[in-house]
């Protein structure tokens, strides 16, 4: 258990800056999510915790103490590649066990922890084999029981689900919830998957070119964010932003807020549009609207409306968001925040 | 193609095969054979009658200690050339994998002795190696130390050719081992220090396991190549001094060409080579190949 603090962390890569002063605080025993387009940096950060490839500038802090000079293995943290980093030559054992010799653990505990932790991640039964005769998902396990063995304060992991199939990646999900509620140990989690994000996280870190974007609990990060930037990333399919009309500001709805009419609703905003593509997707159906050589996106319950046919859609007052020029969020109590909300509602 | 139909297809494989086939049958695999019969003979080269003297040319060289005296040479210099050989190229490859300027350099620099041609290697290091006029010596005297014998002492001469093998391929076996090396991922490597592995548990445990297939082919090839010694003996010791250098392939060749032309001798030795070579392989994989690992 442990908290987890970077203080003005760069890091560059000769003349590639990736991380420019990044402060970010991780809770003791929180599961936090980086999460971020892929090259933002996430596994730069992941690795600068971790003490590998060590940052350029700043302090890395565990537990308020500085761990900045702590080599990898003396830090008290295991990490789970992006591509399992599994030693090939050792067996499954070998490979849980490695550390555990390492830190001259004797041999009884090993055995015990080994079989314990194995027991719980489901590989006992390929202890003696070697990685080359398991699958996708039975080495992601054993690269989470060589997390797990060690009895770390912090798990780092990045994108561990990324290799695995749909299936086996929700069933994953739901188990590495449970570890975590289990250990109640201090999670670094990594992934470019906002469902896996939206799913798993105590506290969602986003990420772009290695600046925070926003820092809060997933839905905090979906109903309130704080740019136009967090506001396309997380959801799906994206918010809609469409730019505001006599002004150089733009305003945002989730698909999922607009209602579908045939006849001119009584609503805050309302417009005709027409249906571009209806998509299916089981018990929602989304579709594509255009009016006025714009396009936005409706997440609809009703799936009566056809391609070609004319509807109103409308929206709340509360359910538009507004971005200022740079980008960032016009608040309900900055100034003009009425007039451009008016300006959005005559669109 | 179409029209070649079902038996072209079947002919074509070992026609595209056969001439390959027939210079291995007609180069190795008959002189081979026609080794092991002529063993069995009495020929000389000198006399044209060949008769069948059964297992009599073994029993006369067992009985030989010149023959003994080879054997026991041949095994001292190879377990010298492939215990250093090995070592060298393997600390050296590790070596070249910090990526520095010079070591680019050095890589290059470390294969330039394979391509030259034996021989002239061999003669270059017989006259560094001169006692009187050498290079090496004049370097020993600079320094204020005395100069060695080289090559003639019956001490210090086949070190001598140990070194001089070393210098010629040790630079080879390096590039291998270096290239084997460069395929290890670095993750391995990260996951490792979060394993708190010190580095010679790191080098036992991960590196050497990993480039295990190549130090593999490597022992064998040094293993082999080092029973064939023959050039640097014929032109910088001719067996010498005394018979301290006397190696298989030397014996062989002097009892088929020098002397009494005694083709028959030189040929049942040559079968003993052959099997000793082949029984070391053997031993290798029986003992050594369930420790490689291959991907
Ligand atoms: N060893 C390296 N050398 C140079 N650039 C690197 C290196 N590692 C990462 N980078 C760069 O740093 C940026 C962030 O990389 P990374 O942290 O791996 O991104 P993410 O994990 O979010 O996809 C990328 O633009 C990448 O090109
Ligand atoms: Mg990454």
């Amino acid at each position: 258990m442990a908290k987890i603090e970077l203080r003005n962390v760069s890091k560059r890569f000769g003349n590639t800056v990736v991380l420019e002063n990044l402060n970010l605080t991780i809770e003791d025993g929180q599961f936090a999510v980086l999460i971020g387009p892929s090259g933002c940096g996430k596994t730069t950060v992941l690795r600068t915790i971790a003490g590998i490839g060590p940052q350029s500038s700043g302090q890395v802090l565990m537990d308020d103490q500085d761990i900045s000079d702590l080599p990898p293995g003396k830090r008290d943290l295991a990490m789970v590649f992006q591509n399992y980093a599994i030693y090939p030559t050792m067996s499954v054992r070998d490979n849980i066990e490695y550390g555990l010799k390492n830190r001259k653990v004797p041999a009884p505990t090993r055995n015990k922890l080994i079989a314990e932790i194995s027991e719980i991640v489901g590989i006992a039964p390929y202890l003696d084999r070697k990685p080359a005769q398991l699958s996708g998902g039975q080495r992601q396990r054993v690269a989470l029981a060589r997390a797990m063995v060690k009895k770390p304060k912090v798990f780092l992991m990045d994108e561990p689900l990324s290799n695995l199939d749909a299936k086996l990646r929700s069933q994953m999900r739901v188990e590495l919830i449970e570890l975590h509620n289990h250990l109640k140990t201090t999670f670094v989690y990594v992934t470019h998957d906002q469902v896996e994000a939206m799913s798993m996280a105590d506290r969602i870190i986003l990420l772009n070119n290695g600046v925070i974007q926003q820092e809060a609990n997933p839905r905090e990060i979906y109903t309130n964010p704080c740019n136009k930037f967090t506001a396309q990333f997380i959801g799906a399919p994206q918010m809609n932003i469409l730019p505001l009309p006599g002004s150089d500001m733009s305003f945002g709805f989730r698909p999922e807020k607009v209602t579908l009419t045939e006849q001119a609703p009584d609503a805050f905003l309302k417009k005709k549009a027409r249906i571009i593509t209806r998509e299916m997707l089981g018990s929602e159906t989304l579709y594509q609207l255009r009016f006025d050589k714009q396009s936005i996106m409706v997440k609809s319950l009703s799936d009566v409306f056809l391609p070609g046919t004319d509807v109103y859609f409308s929206l709340r007052k509360e359910d538009i968001l507004l971005f200022k020029r740079d980008e960032n969020r016009l608040y309900p109590q900055e100034d003009g925040y009425g007039q451009a909300l008016a300006a959005a509602g005559r669109v | 193609m179409q029209d070649t139909g079902k038996l072209g297809r079947k002919v074509l494989p070992y026609a595209l095969v056969l001439p390959a086939i027939l210079f291995l049958l007609i180069f190795t695999i008959y002189p081979l054979l026609d080794m092991v019969y002529m063993s069995f003979t009495d020929w000389k080269l000198v006399q044209p009658a060949k008769n069948f003297v059964g297992l009599h040319n073994y029993r006369y060289l067992f009985g030989r200690s010149d023959f003994w005296n080879a054997l026991g040479n041949t095994f001292y210099y190879s377990v010298l050339t492939v215990i250093s050989q090995f070592c060298a190229a393997t600390l050296f490859a590790v070596w070249l994998r910090k990526n520095t300027r010079i070591n680019s350099l050095v890589r290059t620099a470390l294969f330039t002795p394979h391509i030259v041609a034996l021989l002239s290697v061999a003669m270059v290091w017989s006259w560094l190696m001169n006692e009187d006029k050498g290079l090496l010596n004049m370097l020993l005297n600079l320094l204020g130390l005395p100069g060695l014998r080289w090559l003639n002492s019956a001490e210090t001469a086949m070190t001598s050719l140990v070194i001089v093998s070393w210098w010629k391929s040790v630079g080879y076996y390096t590039v291998i081992i270096f290239s084997a090396l460069q395929t290890i991922p670095t993750e391995i490597y990260e996951a490792a220090d979060l394993d708190n592995a010190g580095r010679f548990s790191r080098f036992f445990r991960i590196t050497f396991p990993m480039i295990s297939p190549q130090a593999f082919l490597c022992l064998i090839t040094m293993t082999i190549g080092s029973f064939k010694v023959f050039e640097t003996i014929r032109v910088m010791t001719g067996g010498g001094p005394g018979k301290a250098t006397y190696v298989l392939v030397y014996y062989i060749y002097m009892t088929a060409f020098q002397g009494q032309f005694k083709v028959c001798l030189a040929c049942a030795a040559g079968v003993v080579l052959l099997f000793i070579v082949g029984l070391l392989t053997a031993l290798y994989f029986m003992l050594l190949s369930r420790k490689v690992h291959y991907q």
